[in-house]
């Protein structure tokens, strides 16, 4: 039946049936704003962009059963890999979408808010299947200003305003070092599309051009991912923008930084083998993600606000993911893929609990967390399970997670390999301090006394992602092949 | 063969059923869930006995196999980690004795937690959870299940111990420290749990496994071929069980752990918890004997957690903590009796002359070490519940407000005695046997001039010889206190029949455990130590229950040791019953600085503490200030983000733009430099 499907749709549509899962979210994000100025209701609107990002995900999951895979123009490449990303963005607009509605720092511009949210999932899904840097860049970009403006969206926040004109500046500075970075390779080696640049570069060897092209890139990207020392807008941006749009950008927005950092880097040094300068480049990217995690692991202690903890608590992620940049074998990438999918459910599901808690009246300080077993006990064994799989304690997702992602450094390709332990042991230990902060939390949740003792009350669409995140945290830790098995398909994608 | 075998993955299956059907639904049930933990205890221990009887019936044991199932958990390219069953005589012993004081632990809390309740619920839940992380650390097939399982254990402790945060009975102090302990103990195992893992890291790197079969199988290709890096994984996989089991220097997590229900210190300290690390040397003993230096190692820290522990319990006021101190020290004898023993079969491996000998001494002192796991797990139960039962009667858990109570509760009073006899090495009980013979272990490397560490072990031997006096004082100064003399405090009376009873059927296994256990063919640790015997073309030689004995006998040590706990046990008799003696004594001002010292747990609280704050707290400190002031380098700023931005959009069209204009060409410039630096050292680190 899908088959009959996805052959009818491939003679309908032709090469566009490649990228039809991101036409149909850009018609989402089209629509949102004229269904607003129609029913001016904001949940009606929330209801129609879920509806149609779901046709689009249900869309991406024929064609994935089906293996339709090929290429758009050249330019925008619907594979196994292209695929998973799309699935992930989505799934996190899904929680974002669902829990908009309800949440109190909402804005009443619901229409220019969906539009927004559809207009960053569909360009984080061209930039995932984007082949050539330019249409990489593309995306990106629409990514970024489309973030900018959903941090703004929350007008009457000192805060948010800050956060958005920080983001907007630091913003364009990595835009500038990409496109200097892209600009550079494009001059030495003639071509834009990635593929062809590693063959090309292959062949004539890297010279110092090439070399600052990638720099540029890297620190461009690095900005996206928030690595050390491109992370200080994070922080900012994350306290300052509307919970779920903190959760959506920290997210979302950071795979499509890895994402793209994959593919980029992955055809230049692995596919296209280079063969000058790999090495170094694996240790450049080794010290950044040492570094990442071990900065954002130690800040993130003294963090009195939880939001800005779990800023920090991402950038230690990134490290971690970064991992697979510096072994640049399948088995790591495997690993980063999965532990971006657990992260959505641990990160995101704690995210999503802010906002909930915020919904209900409780402050973005850790103290205000103090008791809050004893206030809503569901709630805080959710927040616990999401922050101890986040740590990385077995049988939760983050354990399993990290482990395939760790053991990526021993593990390179089939052999074992003695050159990145040293890295496998930073992030080990990495993840033990880890567990300071998050058993913080906890303790504050189960053990201080609570201010008050009021019971609270979350609107229903809250409990229902939380619920799904918290199976997603149980089941991906209980039985990681459901997704491993599409990981380690996307990882040889890129390879 | 009965086919329970292959169902013995139920074990660990039937307490996590009940831990959800006991969160879930136990509200709704009599005992708030209390009668889904029983059951799920009871059930796991019929399935586990039944499958152990299958495993002893059937041609794995006669041929010296372990029984192995696996199934695929993860896959990664070509790599696999399983999720399977490993069942060999030393797992059926752990999740018999687990599972079987488990019951007895959960029967009891019936009576304990009676009062408790709304918060009943969460109890059982947890120590339902609890109990799965020993059971399925028993049964695991591969090291990485195992840490699953180790981490559950490790996560439900916390939560137990930190059980009467909110609401503690004896108010809001002891609320805190319930608190703080939990934390602490969390944080503490941790730090080994790190270790463990990297340790694992590196026999992933060594083996390209982590099933067990694999790793044993290639024990002693890994010697030959990593001669450098083995003994550092096996220190590391050490560290984790430094980390559970307590041992110096990362001991001083469990006497806190007594901020818990006392049934919960009862799991921790007899059924689960601390047993794992124990149990993860035991498991490990063919990869552990391939270090002989690191064995040298294990003893020492073994010895030196026995004697030093023990001298904490001397004078402490408190029954559970001295309880609490007599559980690190008896974990320090297994660890050396299991030290000593993979010591003298590393020497063995090395062939020569002695090698049957070594082995066969070697076998014994394993045999000693996991059959004092096994007695101490009944006798340590044993005194717990019976303390337990004391606190529920008198309302307090100082020693100085008991005294005369034996009248007043004749079953617990007797129960304990039976306890106390065991844990001091009194002949008949089962700790004699057992004590006796890690002592032996102890001795024998000295005492037959093995290997180059003679005086070391004698050393040892000697430090244990002294525990076993301090034990036999402390823990009848503990009963004298309690029961003897005249009557400090109120009492409640005797405690109701589902604690007593509980107590009565340890008492029994305290006191026949030992002697059931050598009339039981070479102990039931005939899998581990048999493949260690792969490529040697022999079998590994046993003592039988019956030599074992009169060897027990022949020796001499025996004597000294039994002239030493009766010491003691006079000692005792003489200050704190013979003596009359007043609350006034125990005043810290009428003592000396050793006394004090001793009491204040040699300041080890005060150094983690110090750890903690002043390193810990002060290195995140130092890189927030690195990260707000230079890499962010936004000095002007600090001011404006900490008020909460008021004025931020103004900073940002002065300061800021320049800032991170400047943040920007710092990053490109580390990344250039780390390059250049890369490049310029060819590559290589």
């Amino acid at each position: 039946m899908f088959e009959s499907f996805a052959e009818s749709l491939v003679e309908a549509f032709g090469q566009v049936t490649y990228i039809l899962p991101q036409v149909i979210v850009l018609i989402a994000a089209l629509l949102a704003p004229l269904l607003h100025f129609a029913t001016k209701d904001g949940k009606i609107v929330a209801g129609a962009s879920f509806a149609i990002i779901a046709i689009s995900a249900i869309l991406v999951m024929i064609m994935m059963h089906t293996v339709t895979y090929g290429t758009a123009f050249g330019m925008f490449e619907f594979d196994p890999f292209s695929s998973l990303m799309m699935l992930l963005f989505m799934a996190v607009a899904f929680l974002t979408i669902m829990v908009s509605p309800v949440h109190v720092e909402t804005t009443k511009h619901a229409g220019e808010y969906y539009s927004l949210i559809a207009a960053i999932v569909a360009g984080m899904m061209f930039a995932a299947s984007a082949t050539t840097l330019l249409a990489i860049f593309i995306g990106v970009e629409v990514v970024s200003i489309s973030s900018y403006a959903l941090v703004a969206l929350k007008k009457n926040d000192p805060r948010a305003s800050e956060a958005a004109v920080k983001y907007l500046i630091i913003g364009a500075f990595s835009s500038a070092l990409t496109l200097l970075g892209m600009s550079m390779i494009y001059g030495v080696t003639g071509t834009l599309n990635i593929e062809t640049i590693g063959a090309k570069v292959a062949v004539m060897g890297a010279n110092w051009a090439f070399i600052l092209g990638c720099i540029g890139m890297i620190a461009g990207y690095g900005f996206k991912i928030a690595a050390v020392p491109f992370h200080s807008w994070a922080p900012d941006v994350y306290e300052g923008a509307s919970t779920p749009v903190s959760g959506f950008l920290a997210t979302a927005s950071k795979k499509m930084g890895f994402a793209v950092l994959f593919k980029i880097f992955f055809a230049l040094f692995v596919i296209g083998s280079t063969g000058v300068f790999t090495l170094e480049f694996q240790y450049v990217f080794a010290i950044i993600a040492a570094i990442t995690m071990t900065v954002g692991n130690l800040v993130a202690i003294s963090q009195s606000n939880i939001k800005r903890m779990l800023a920090y608590s991402s950038v230690a992620q990134a490290g971690y993911i970064m991992i697979a940049l510096a072994v640049m074998s399948q088995y790591a990438t495997t690993g980063a893929l999965f532990h971006m999918f657990t992260h959505v459910v641990m990160k995101g599901g704690a995210f999503i609990m802010v906002a909930a808690l915020i919904t209900a009246g409780l402050g973005e300080k850790i103290e205000d967390y103090k008791g809050l077993a004893k206030r809503t006990p569901l709630l805080a064994a959710a927040m616990m399970l999401f922050l101890f799989s986040l740590a990385g304690i077995p049988p939760l997702a983050g354990f399993t997670s990290k482990f395939v992602l760790f053991s990526g450094a021993i593990f390179v390709d089939g052999a074992v390999s003695m050159q990145w332990m040293w890295l496998a042991f930073i992030a080990v230990i990495n993840s033990a301090i880890s567990l300071y902060y998050y058993a913080r939390v906890v303790k504050t949740m189960y053990i201080e006394k609570p201010a008050c003792d009021d019971k609270i009350v979350v609107p229903a669409p809250f409990m229902v992602a939380i619920a799904l995140c918290v199976i997603g945290v149980i089941v991906l830790g209980v039985y990681p092949e459901i997704l491993l098995e599409l990981c380690d398909k996307a990882a040889a994608a890129l390879f | 063969m009965i086919g329970i075998l292959d169902y013995v993955w139920l074990v660990p299956l039937v307490p996590v059923v009940c831990f959800v059907l006991a969160g879930l639904f136990g509200k709704k049930t009599p005992q708030g869930g209390g009668y889904i933990a029983v059951a799920g205890a009871a059930i796991a221990f019929i399935i586990a006995a039944l499958a152990s009887i299958d495993y002893w019936t059937s041609d794995y044991w006669a041929n010296n196999q372990a029984y192995t199932v696996d199934m695929t958990w993860m896959m990664v390219g070509t790599f696999e980690i399983n999720f399977g069953v490993y069942i060999d005589s030393l797992s059926c012993i752990m999740m018999l004795f687990a599972s079987f004081i488990s019951t007895l632990i959960f029967i009891y809390s019936i009576g304990y937690m009676d009062d408790q309740g709304e918060k009943k619920t969460r109890y059982y839940a947890e120590v339902s959870l609890f109990l799965t992380g020993m059971l399925g650390l028993a049964v695991s097939s591969n090291y990485l299940e195992m840490f699953v399982f180790w981490e559950v254990m490790g996560l439900c402790s916390y939560l137990l111990i930190g059980f009467w945060s909110f609401t503690h009975p004896e108010g809001d102090e002891a609320s805190f420290r319930a608190s703080s302990a939990a934390k602490k103990a969390f944080l503490v195992t941790r730090l080994g749990d790190v270790c463990l893992m990297a340790g694992l890291f590196i026999l992933m790197y060594m083996v390209g496994s982590l099933d067990y079969a694999d790793i044993f199988d290639n024990a002693a290709i890994l010697a030959d071929k990593y001669g450098k890096l083995l003994p550092v994984a096996i220190l590391l996989m050490f560290a984790g069980v430094v980390g559970k089991s307590a041992q110096f220097p990362l001991h001083d997590w469990l006497p806190d752990a007594m901020a818990g229900p006392t049934t919960v210190s009862a799991l921790i300290h007899a059924a689960t918890m601390v047993k794992a690390g124990i149990y993860l040397i035991a498991r490990s003993f063919p990869l552990f004997v391939q270090c002989t230096d690191v064995m040298v190692i294990v003893a020492v820290i073994g010895g030196v957690t026995a004697i030093y522990t023990a001298s904490m319990a001397l004078n402490n006021m408190n029954i559970k903590r001295v309880l609490a101190y007599s559980t690190l020290s008896q974990l320090g004898y297994m660890v050396l009796a299991l030290g000593s023993g993979a010591y003298m079969i590393s020497l063995g491996l090395e062939g020569g002359e002695h090698a049957e000998e070594l082995f066969l001494l070697g076998g014994a002192a394993f045999t000693a070490g996991v059959m004092h796991m096994v007695n101490h797990a009944f006798f340590k139960a044993l005194l717990f519940l019976g303390s337990g039962s004391v606190i529920h009667a008198v309302g307090t858990e100082d020693m100085r407000h008991m005294g005369g109570l034996r009248h007043k509760m004749p079953i617990t009073a007797y129960t304990m005695l039976i306890g106390c006899l065991s844990i001091a090495g009194i002949p008949i009980f089962s700790g004699f046997w057992s004590k006796d013979l890690v002592l032996e272990a102890a001795f024998a490397p000295y005492h037959h001039g093995f290997g180059d560490a003679g005086t070391i072990f004698l050393i040892l031997f000697i430090l244990g010889m002294i525990t076993a006096f301090m034990t036999a004082f402390y823990m009848f100064r503990m009963w004298f206190m309690t029961f003897c003399g005249k009557e400090r405090g109120h009492c409640h009376g005797e405690s109701p029949y589902n604690m007593s009873v509980p107590l009565i059927i340890l008492a029994v296994f305290a006191t026949l455990s030992g002697l059931l256990m050598l009339a039981f063919k070479s102990f039931g640790t005939y899998g581990v130590l048999e493949s260690l015997a792969v490529g040697f073309g022999f079998e590994f030689p046993f003592h039988t229950g019956g030599e074992t004995i009169v060897q027990i006998f022949k020796e001499i040590p025996t004597y000294i040791a039994l002239v030493l706990a009766i010491a003691g046990i006079g000692i005792a008799y003489k200050l704190y019953v013979a003596t009359p003696y007043d609350e006034e004594a125990f005043k810290p001002e009428n003592h000396g600085a050793l006394y004090n010292f001793n009491a204040k747990r040699h300041y080890f609280p005060e150094l983690y503490n110090w750890i903690s704050w002043k390193f810990g707290a002060g290195i995140a400190g130092i890189v927030n200030a690195f990260d707000k002031h230079v890499i962010d380098g936004t000095v002007n700023g600090l001011s404006n983000s900490a008020c909460g931005g008021g004025d931020g959009l103004s900073a940002i069209q002065t300061g800021y733009v320049r800032d991170y204009a400047g943040l920007v060409v710092v990053g490109v410039l580390a990344i250039l430099a780390i390059f250049a630096l890369i490049f310029l050292y060819g590559g290589g680190f």
